[in-house]
Parts: C-alpha cells; sequence; structure tokens
C-alpha cells in the first residue's frame, strides 16, 4: 500500500520552509517557493504556531470534483489527485475547493500543483515534522 | 543573473524599475551593491529625517537560492550618528524581495500623509493609512497582514512602533513576528517619510541552470547547517546561551559596564529561559538553524483573575541590555520590558545602554527627580524602568524626550562622557571580553560586534599574552570576508557553513565565475568604499576613543589601557587606508 505525506508532529514546526523549498526545487526545479505543493502558514506575531498545509491525501478529493474538464482527478494510487495539464482551463477551482488550503496554484504555468506523495519535504525538514504514513484501508 | 532595482519616491508618487545586474557584477549584491549606491547618494550636509534622504533595502545573489542566505541589508545616512547607517535583518523579508525581483528597494521623499507601501511583483502602490499612525509595532503587523495576507504566507511586513513615528533616533524596523533592522535609528527615517510601513509578496520563479549540481550543493549546505555543531548552539538555547560563560569570564556587561561579573546571572541565563520561558522556536524563512527563541510570559493583570499572555522573541543582545546592564536578574522582568520596547519599537541595545547610563548619571547627581518627575533610577528596579519606558513614550517630560534621542545627545546636553559607553556614536554591544572586543566597536564599519568578531578574538587570547599585530590582522581578515557573505547575504549564524570553498562552488553553480583572489579583491573595493563613506561623512579613526570607564574595569583579559587602545587602533585604521586607496583606484579606473 502506497505511503501518503503527513504531519506527524506539528509542534515541532519551526516555520524554516525548508520543506517547502525541497518540493520546489525538486519537482518544480525552481528556487523558492512558487512551485511547491505544500505551504507553512504562520501567524501574526510569530506567536509560535505554525500550520502544516500539505495535501490531506483524500479518498474523495473535493478538488478533484470541483474539477470542471477533468484535469485534476483522483489518483489511482489511491488517494490524492493526479493532474492531466492539457485538460486544465487554468480556472482555479481546484485550489479554492480544497478548504485546508493545501492544494497550491503555481502562477507562472497558471496549474495547480498537486501533491506527488513523494516524501521529499519530509527528508528535507530538520525537525521531524513531516513523514510518510501507511494509508490505512478500509 | 539579472538584478534589478525598484526605486519609489513618496512626495511625487513615482515608481521606477531599473535593471543593476552590473553593479551586482562588480559588488557582489547585498551590502556591497549598497555601499556603492550610498557613497554616490549620502552627503554630509544631507539631514537623515529629511525628505532626500534615501533607503535602501538589498539582498544578493544567494538569497532565495542556498539555506540561511536569509538576510536583508538596509544601508542609510544613520540618524544617530550623521555617518553610515547599516543594518541587517532576517524573517522573511529577503524571501519576498527576492520572489517579486526586487534585489535593491530605493526609497525617497515623504508623502503627504501617514501611509503604507503595498508591493506585489510589478503592482506598486502607496495606500494611505491614518489609522494605523501611533499604532505599536506589534499591533501594524497584525492588521496589515489581515489585509494583505492573502498570499498563504509569503508576504512580508516591515513596520515602525510610534518610537519611529517621533522620530527617535533609536527607533527600529521590525520584520514580520521578531527580527528588526535594529541599530542606527532606521525607524526615524521611515517615521520623516510618513512610511508606517512596507508589505511586499511576488510570485516570480528563481531559475536553476545546473539543476543536478545545485541540488548536491544544496544538500551538502543544508546538511551541515541543519545537523552540524557549527550551528548547535544557536539551535539549542540560542545566543542566550552566552550569557553564563561570560559572566562567569567577566565579560557581562553589567550595571552599566561596572563589571564583567553578574551575580544575578543564573535569573538570566539561557539556560533559565529555555526552562521557564520558551515556547518555540522559530526560524527565518529558509533557515534549517532556528534560532530565534520565543519567550512567554503570563500575568495577572487585574482582579478578578484577568491574564494576559505576553510572547516576545529574546535573544542575548537584549538580555545583556535590559538586564545585567541594568542590574536585572529576574527572566519575566526581561520579557516584560523587552516586550515593551518591541512594542515601542526601540532598538532595545540601544535604549538599554541608554537606560544604564541615565541611571549612573542619576546617582552621580547629573540628573534628578525635577528630570524624571519623580522616579528614583535603580539599578535592578525594573519596576521603575518600566514606568520610564512609559514615560519616554509619553513624552512626559524633556528629559524623557532626550532619551530616545540617543546617548551621544544626552552625553552633551547633561554631560557624564566618561560613563556613555558608546563607540563611534552608537551604543554599546554587550562584550566586556577585552581590547578586540572594544577595538572591534570602535573600528568596525557598522560599531556593531557583528563586524570582526573581537569577542571571539579575545576569547582565543584569554589567559595568554596579548598580540595586538596578531590580534588586529584577525579582526581585519574577519572584517574583509564578512563583506563578503553581507554581500551574498548569507546569516552570521550559517558563517560555520558557507566557507571560502562552498562560497565559490555555490557562486559557480549559478552561473557566477569567481576565485578566491577575485572574491577577496571585491571585498577589499566594498571595504574601502565603507570607509570613504564614512570618512566622507565626518568618521575619522583619529578622533575614536576608549569610554574613560572602561579603562578601570576588569574585563575578560583584564584591564585595558587607552595606549592598548589607540595602537590596535592605528594598526587597524593602517590596513583600511590601503582598502581606502584600493577602492578609489578602482573606482576611477
Ligand atoms: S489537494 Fe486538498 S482536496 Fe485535493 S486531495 Fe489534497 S487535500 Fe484533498
Ligand atoms: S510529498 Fe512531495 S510533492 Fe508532496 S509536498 Fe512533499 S515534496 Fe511536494
Ligand atoms: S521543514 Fe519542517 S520545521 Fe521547517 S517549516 Fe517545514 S515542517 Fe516546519
Amino acid at each position: 500500500m502506497a505511503k501518503r505525506i503527513s504531519v506527524l508532529d506539528r509542534e515541532r514546526c519551526m516555520g524554516c520552509y525548508s520543506c517547502v523549498y525541497a518540493c520546489s526545487r525538486t519537482w518544480g526545479r525552481v528556487a523558492g517557493i512558487e512551485k511547491a505543493a505544500l505551504r507553512i502558514k504562520s501567524y501574526s506575531g510569530a506567536e509560535g504556531f505554525f500550520s502544516i498545509r500539505v495535501c490531506s491525501g483524500c479518498e474523495d478529493p473535493d478538488c478533484a470534483k470541483a474539477c470542471p474538464t477533468g484535469a485534476l482527478r483522483p489518483s489511482k494510487r489511491g488517494f490524492g489527485v493526479d493532474l492531466e495539464k492539457k485538460l486544465c482551463n487554468a480556472c482555479g477551482s481546484c485550489v479554492s475547493s480544497c478548504i485546508s488550503m493545501a492544494l497550491q496554484w503555481d502562477e507562472e504555468d497558471k496549474l495547480p500543483v498537486p501533491c506527488r506523495h513523494c516524501g521529499v519535504c519530509a527528508s528535507f525538514c530538520p525537525r521531524g515534522v513531516l513523514g510518510m504514513e501507511e494509508v490505512e484501508r478500509a | 543573473m539579472s538584478f534589478r532595482m525598484l526605486s519609489v519616491n513618496l512626495s511625487t508618487g513615482k515608481v521606477e524599475f531599473e535593471d543593476v545586474s552590473d553593479l551586482f557584477s562588480k559588488y557582489i549584491g547585498g551590502t556591497g551593491v549598497l555601499s556603492y549606491l550610498a557613497l554616490k547618494d549620502l552627503r554630509e550636509d544631507l539631514d537623515p529625517v529629511s525628505p532626500e534622504s534615501p533607503i535602501y533595502f538589498g539582498i544578493g545573489p544567494f538569497n532565495g537560492y542556498y539555506p540561511s542566505a536569509s538576510k536583508a541589508v538596509a544601508i542609510f545616512k544613520s540618524p544617530l550618528t550623521g555617518n553610515l547607517g547599516e543594518s541587517h535583518a532576517g524573517g522573511r523579508f529577503f524571501m519576498a524581495m527576492a520572489s517579486a525581483g526586487i534585489h535593491v528597494l530605493r526609497i525617497v521623499g515623504k508623502a503627504s500623509c501617514p501611509v503604507y507601501l503595498s508591493i506585489k511583483d510589478e503592482e506598486v502602490k502607496i495606500i494611505p493609512c491614518s489609522s494605523l499612525w501611533g499604532k505599536t509595532a506589534t499591533a501594524t503587523e497584525r492588521i496589515l497582514r489581515e489585509i494583505e495576507g492573502t498570499k498563504r504566507g509569503k508576504e512580508s511586513i516591515l513596520r515602525i512602533g510610534p518610537a519611529g513615528e517621533r522620530l527617535s533616533r533609536i527607533a527600529c524596523v521590525t520584520v514580520d513576528s521578531s527580527r528588526h533592522f535594529g541599530r542606527h535609528g532606521l525607524g526615524a527615517i521611515m517615521g520623516s517619510k510618513n512610511l508606517k510601513a512596507i508589505v511586499i509578496s511576488g510570485n516570480r520563479t528563481l531559475r536553476i541552470s545546473n539543476w543536478s549540481e545545485y541540488q548536491k550543493l544544496y544538500k551538502e549546505i543544508f546538511d551541515i547547517l541543519a545537523y552540524s555543531e557549527v550551528s548547535l548552539k544557536y539551535r539549542d538555547l540560542g545566543t542566550a546561551s552566552n550569557v553564563i560563560p561570560l559572566s562567569n569570564t567577566h565579560s557581562l556587561p553589567t550595571r552599566n559596564f561596572s563589571q564583567g561579573f553578574f551575580e544575578g546571572a543564573d535569573g538570566i541565563s539561557g539556560e533559565h529561559f529555555a526552562d521557564e520561558y520558551l515556547v518555540k522556536q522559530i526560524a527565518c524563512a529558509h533557515c534549517p538553524i532556528g534560532c530565534i527563541h520565543m519567550g512567554q510570559l503570563r500575568e495577572m493583570f487585574a482582579e478578578p483573575h484577568l491574564f494576559r499572555t505576553v510572547r516576545t522573541s529574546y535573544d542575548y543582545e537584549p538580555i545583556f541590555a535590559l538586564g545585567s546592564n541594568l542590574g536585572v536578574s529576574k527572566a519575566e522582568e526581561v520579557l516584560r520590558l523587552l516586550s515593551y520596547v518591541e512594542r515601542q519599537g526601540w532598538d532595545v541595545m540601544s535604549i538599554g545602554v541608554t537606560l544604564a547610563w541615565a541611571t549612573e548619571a542619576f546617582q552621580r547627581g547629573l540628573i534628578n527627580t525635577t528630570h524624571t518627575n519623580g522616579l528614583v533610577l535603580s539599578f535592578g528596579d525594573a519596576q521603575t524602568y518600566l514606568k520610564v519606558l512609559g514615560n519616554i513614550s509619553k513624552g512626559a517630560t524633556e528629559f524623557y524626550r532626550d532619551l530616545e534621542r540617543g546617548l551621544g545627545f544626552c552625553v552633551q546636553k547633561y554631560g557624564g562622557e566618561e560613563f556613555a559607553i558608546t563607540f563611534g556614536g552608537v551604543e554599546s554591544p554587550g562584550y566586556m571580553t577585552g581590547p578586540a572586543a572594544f577595538v572591534g566597536f570602535a573600528v568596525g564599519v557598522r560599531h556593531s560586534h557583528l563586524d570582526c568578531a573581537g569577542y571571539s578574538v579575545d576569547q582565543e587570547f584569554f589567559g595568554k599574552a596579548s598580540d595586538p599585530y596578531v590580534e588586529v590582522e584577525k579582526l581585519y581578515k574577519e572584517s574583509l570576508w564578512r563583506m563578503v557573505t553581507n554581500s551574498l547575504v548569507t546569516c552570521l549564524f550559517a558563517r560555520g557553513g558557507y566557507t571560502m570553498p562552498l562560497v565559490l562552488r555555490g557562486l559557480r553553480v549559478l552561473g557566477v565565475e569567481e576565485t578566491e583572489e577575485s572574491l577577496m579583491r571585491k571585498a577589499r573595493i566594498i571595504h574601502g568604499m565603507k570607509y570613504l563613506l564614512k570618512e566622507k561623512l565626518g568618521f575619522s579613526f583619529d578622533s575614536l576613543k576608549l569610554p574613560e570607564k572602561l579603562t578601570r574595569v576588569y574585563t575578560g583579559r583584564g584591564l585595558v589601557s587607552h595606549k592598548d587602545f589607540d595602537d590596535r587602533v592605528k594598526l587597524y585604521k593602517d590596513k583600511i587606508k590601503e582598502d581606502m586607496a584600493f577602492a578609489q583606484e578602482e573606482l576611477k579606473a
């Protein structure tokens, strides 16, 4: 069974964005955070809490349901979504339908950035916040 | 690589983008490029808080590309000293600049009403914000984060507190949650421009030409910074870990630099802060070290059981400035004072050192209760210090208004120069390790402990015979190397990782070919330009003086004499003169 990226221990997060940079660098081949499939949200005043918005690997993903062209579809791996770029009309419905704001938008290519559940971000987290988790099946 | 400068004129509303890639190829970036621009722009007769006075912010070629290249540089004419003002800050400002494709941001002019500057990629807006005027630095961030924070955690927010609005010469600019352009009074310049805040974000991608090399090098640097010894201290207790070792070696300034041993050090140690008050370690964007330590104070402020929670980031410097140097030995009192300072937006070191001087001036009778509106200043009396800060904010008396004009001003008016601990017109950093530290503060480009790390030279020579030549050479070399790292712009806490070979490889992967020689040549030009600028604005090595009081206190390396100090300054001056001549030649060419 495939593994899914997960937030193992949110409390340890220090908001360094190493994970975000890792995803963008590895899959988007750019430096920075623009092509990453996750975000770390921080709150004003560095209240010291971070919210890690990474794909939940939904089994019945809202983002795919919102997609009018069928470009974003539930992935064959059984959770999360895959994107067929040429079907995408850049309407952005998928992004706004992901209530946890995990699904990101690539401003440059005008495409959503679905998570591949590859674990690269986790391997660059110096604090062990992220990890891969076996997906339980009913 | 190509680099752009955005110029904004707040008087006319004019906004201009221009390619400055040639400057980056000549002067690396960051502090190098800004020094060049400032050398052309800043004049001795320029009033730092006038509309013409420019503010420059800059980043360098490593920002956005490599971990812990997480700083940005600000250069301006200091309202505190009238000389070169330079300050560096982390947070995510560098990231926002990089992703907006703006490598230098130049601001001049004065808006006709309170405004904030909003930059989103190419979209630059000057937005009236009268309702923010008078708000604390912390409240301003909360509000702007809400109105501008649609970017899912990308925007960076710089702002001043009320201190900057009052043109306090020691006002800072606060960046995001807890970082600062602290020193030299940048906050006053923003205040003088009616510029309450800057909000910046961008959507640009940073291209990588040599992807597999880049990935490999990145991982190498990342592993050093995230996991090795070179950054452990910062990850664990943070800079506050210095308190005990410094006190144990007579190097922790205590009660206005009266002694280097603080009997109350245990109460304000990094260990104690961590045990009792640390709630979170956080990091600047793109930095796996995570040196920022957030302390939390929970206190009942009224009946019936009304509580507030105060969260403030702490570090060694604020602990020295509001702790040992004021004789305050309780961490919670340091946090309370610190959070007040944070909200007002003063540079914590400047205000702390000024309060310490005021206390001694009071005890010696130079000022009395008529000046202080009845308050009795005593070392260790944190409650009164809190009232003093309140009175400064309110401008309660002339004396209180003077206190936020910095120590240099106060000394001219009230006397007490012999125990005013300033270097180059700047309130001293918190190291009494010995002659190398003092000389470093005096000769350094920004009169900071970060210029040439004299404290670490002292520490190396603890218990050993002095060797002024060798020591000064070390100071000089460190200062020169930091021209490189401050141009790239990497964090100083990552200096253990960014060695010459890694820097050269880092540049090569980004398509910039340098050798050790060519890079150090640029470093010398930058170094020289800075002192050319400093002298142009009135700085002179010959007028540097060791504050009288410091000749009588026992430092980590014993007593420091005027002669020892002057001799070392002279040695340093000779080295700098060579760099200045070198830079002058190069600039002509
Ligand atoms: S992007 Fe959002 S909605 Fe889509 S699968 Fe991931 S978490 Fe679920
Ligand atoms: S699991 Fe892979 S694709 Fe998903 S956010 Fe992490 S690095 Fe990006
Ligand atoms: S790498 Fe880890 S600690 Fe850093 S922001 Fe990501 S989850 Fe948080």
